[in-house]
């Protein structure tokens, strides 16, 4: 799988769902993309272009987030068990302002905001879905 | 009924009838909508539900059409009132048996049945109802007393408004929240015994220790069960650790502080053990992997 | 609580067994003089190989159509079919740890596990009608909150001993009280598919 290994970006990752799906998820689309679908392995970056950033704002928590545009490939890792999943930038988000300075912590290292959101299917190849959210490591 | 208010209600019904009536009749979204209404349960399915939240939508443009025609007739001003008393039967039914159903009222907004559902209903009963009393046609009483009717007109305006779901945060949410203000947040402040940590709190703390990272090449499941012991709090998952025999089934047990969460320690004291299900006994912990102090730490240079 | 899920005897003994071996045998982990990882160096550094027992782990989706003995059938939302197998070390969840017996036929479900020779998948861990929507808190009553999804409004269920709320990334507190109107907040919860409503978790609000 071409999944990088190159240092991105590093903060919190919840998960999200998207394209069909049942409950409160069937009315979510497929994402800023058109490719968003919840059983693939796939995020939600919070810079695929000037709209979405201006969305998610994740500058006014200071996270200068580079853009990368829908179809990136990125590796997730979670900072606590250094379990990893690669992901394709499938649709814009998360909100990044609305938790401005949120931290999640391994043993006392701490990541701030959220940056990414992944599908049920990618979280959950990483950590439990009851968790909600995770610190993570981004590499591309 | 005073005349300014029966004379200018066809207008003001037909002006609030064409436009939820047009949104049902034409809207993108009626069907979508329509699936989210207790007609679904009353007609047996979505594409039937859509199709009366359609026809409805037809009725009341027509109505519309009708009290802005023919103002001083009364049939259009009853079958109005008729429309409004059928509309807060149909809320009363989906109320009583499915509280949390959308009402498709305007059909743009979706939301559960409540207050402002019936208060729109009981507004077209009421005009309707006046409607009916009109003896002079609204276009002549605009032209005989335009700074009343001016000022009816603003203040219908407003109530309808206020009672469209659509505009209701502007004045429903800074209420609500001076109601919480002035009544204080009804929310509960602590469920249970007090400094009683909720089984998730233990559960987050975990998982971000190193008794997490060291245990998790060996848990597969996520929490199966947890339970307090003599000031311990026990989470049990399920594992797999593999040795040259193969592959076998484990417990995963930690047990920490059942007062600790990720407020009161950075570092938690976890006691990890594995017990074989099979043979269930405890399995050496050298199958955990390292944690950080055998990882070579990048050296400063 | 339902989260206890056997009242019997038996299962009783056998937590008093795990219990004692436990906090017997343990392994301490953590709270000592280990010292932290520079984890921030250590992700300047190249990212290790992937670890293989992850990559192997499937994934499924859909709604279950059909539960035959500790078998769901489930309807991807693609049109795909999957064949769900529980085992006594299956974790599931709705809405908090609970047993098979609280499955039903109509629910969604998310399910982690291992693809097996004939076809099944054997989970590991399931979440049942679990939903994590991003919201803004449109009001507060006693035993609820309403708030709108997207365009969608929605009621959330507070559940007596199991909703916990999170401010700022702190700890998940019973507390619900700082919960307020005009927030954005994220619902983790358990989807009713009866009424469409939302049996909350967890709220999480930031500043």
């Amino acid at each position: 799988m071409a999944c990088g290994s190159t240092a991105l970006w590093a903060g919190e990752t919840t998960w999200f769902c998207c394209g069909s799906s049942w409950g409160p998820c069937g009315s979510a689309g497929t994402g800023a993309c058109g490719t968003c679908q919840s059983n693939a392995h796939q995020a939600a970056w919070p810079n695929t272009s000037a709209a979405c950033f201006s969305i998610t704002r994740p500058d006014l928590c200071g996270e200068t987030i580079v853009q990368r545009a829908c179809g990136s490939v990125m590796n997730v890792k979670h900072q606590c068990s250094g379990a990893s999943v690669c992901v394709t930038v499938s649709d814009c988000g998360p909100r990044t302002q609305s938790f401005c300075g949120e931290a999640t912590c391994c043993n006392g290292s701490c990541r701030t905001n959220r940056v990414i959101d992944l599908t049920p299917a990618a979280f959950s190849a990483i950590g439990n879905l009851s968790s909600g959210k995770l610190p993570v490591y981004i590499y591309e | 009924m005073i005349p300014v208010v029966s004379d200018l209600a066809p207008l003001v019904c037909a002006v609030l009838l064409a436009v939820t009536g047009a949104g049902k009749l034409f809207g993108r979204r009626t069907a979508q909508v329509a699936a989210d209404t207790v007609l679904v349960r009353v007609l047996g399915d979505a594409r039937r539900a859509a199709l009366a939240l359609r026809t409805i939508g037809g009725v009341e443009v027509a109505l519309a059409a009708a009290l802005l025609a023919a103002p001083t007739a009364v049939v259009p001003g009853a079958a109005t009132a008729a429309l409004g008393l059928g509309f807060t039967g149909y809320l009363g039914y989906a109320r009583a048996t499915a509280p949390e159903s959308s009402c498709g009222c305007s059909a743009k907004q979706e939301g559960p049945i409540g207050l402002l559902s019936f208060s729109r209903a009981g507004l077209v009963v009421l005009g309707g109802a006046a409607a009916a009393t009109a003896d002079t046609s609204w276009w002549s009483r605009i032209a005989d007393r335009p700074a009343v009717s001016t000022v009816f007109l603003v203040a219908a305006t407003v109530v309808v408004g206020a009672l469209t779901a659509d505009l209701d945060r502007l004045w429903l949410l800074p209420l609500r929240r001076a109601r919480i203000r002035l009544f204080g947040n009804p929310l509960p402040a602590s469920a249970g015994p007090a400094g009683q940590v909720p089984v998730a709190a233990s559960v987050e703390l975990l998982e971000r220790s190193l008794a997490w990272q060291a245990a998790s090449p060996v848990v597969r499941s996520a929490l199966l069960d947890s339970w307090d012991d003599e000031g311990w709090r026990v989470l049990r998952f399920a594992g797999v650790y593999e040795d040259m025999r193969g592959a076998h089934p484990v417990s995963v047990l930690f047990a920490l502080d059942r007062t600790a969460t990720i407020d009161t320690t950075e570092n938690p004291a976890v006691r990890v053990s594995l017990i074989d299900d099979e043979t269930e006994e405890l399995v050496p912990a050298d199958v955990l992997a390292p944690v950080p102090s055998r990882t070579a730490l990048p050296l400063a240079t | 609580m339902r989260q206890n899920h056997e009242n019997t005897g038996r299962p009783l003994d056998r937590r008093r067994f795990l219990t004692t071996a436990a906090l017997g045998g343990a392994t301490i982990v953590g709270a000592s003089a280990l010292g932290g990882l520079d984890a921030d160096a250590a992700f300047a550094e190249p990212m290790p190989s992937l670890d293989p027992a992850i990559t192997k782990s499937a994934f499924a989706e859909g709604r279950i159509t059909r539960i035959k003995g500790s078998v769901l059938e489930v309807a991807g939302s693609y049109g795909d079919q999957h064949l769900i197998q529980l085992t006594n070390v299956t974790s599931i969840w709705k809405l908090r740890p609970t047993t098979a017996d609280a499955v039903k036929v109509g629910d969604g479900l998310y399910a982690r596990g291992v693809d097996m020779p004939d076809g099944t998948i054997a989970a590991d861990a399931v979440w049942v009608n679990i939903v994590n929507l991003y919201v803004t808190i449109r009001g507060i009553a006693k035993d609820r909150l309403h708030f709108t999804h997207g365009s969608h409004e929605t009621v959330g269920h507070v559940v007596p001993d199991t909703t916990t709320a999170s401010y700022l990334g702190g700890a998940l507190t019973p507390d619900l009280s700082r919960v307020r109107i005009g927030q954005a907040a994220q619902i983790l919860g358990a989807w009713r598919p009866a009424d469409d409503a939302i049996d909350i978790a967890r709220v999480t609000v930031g500043h």
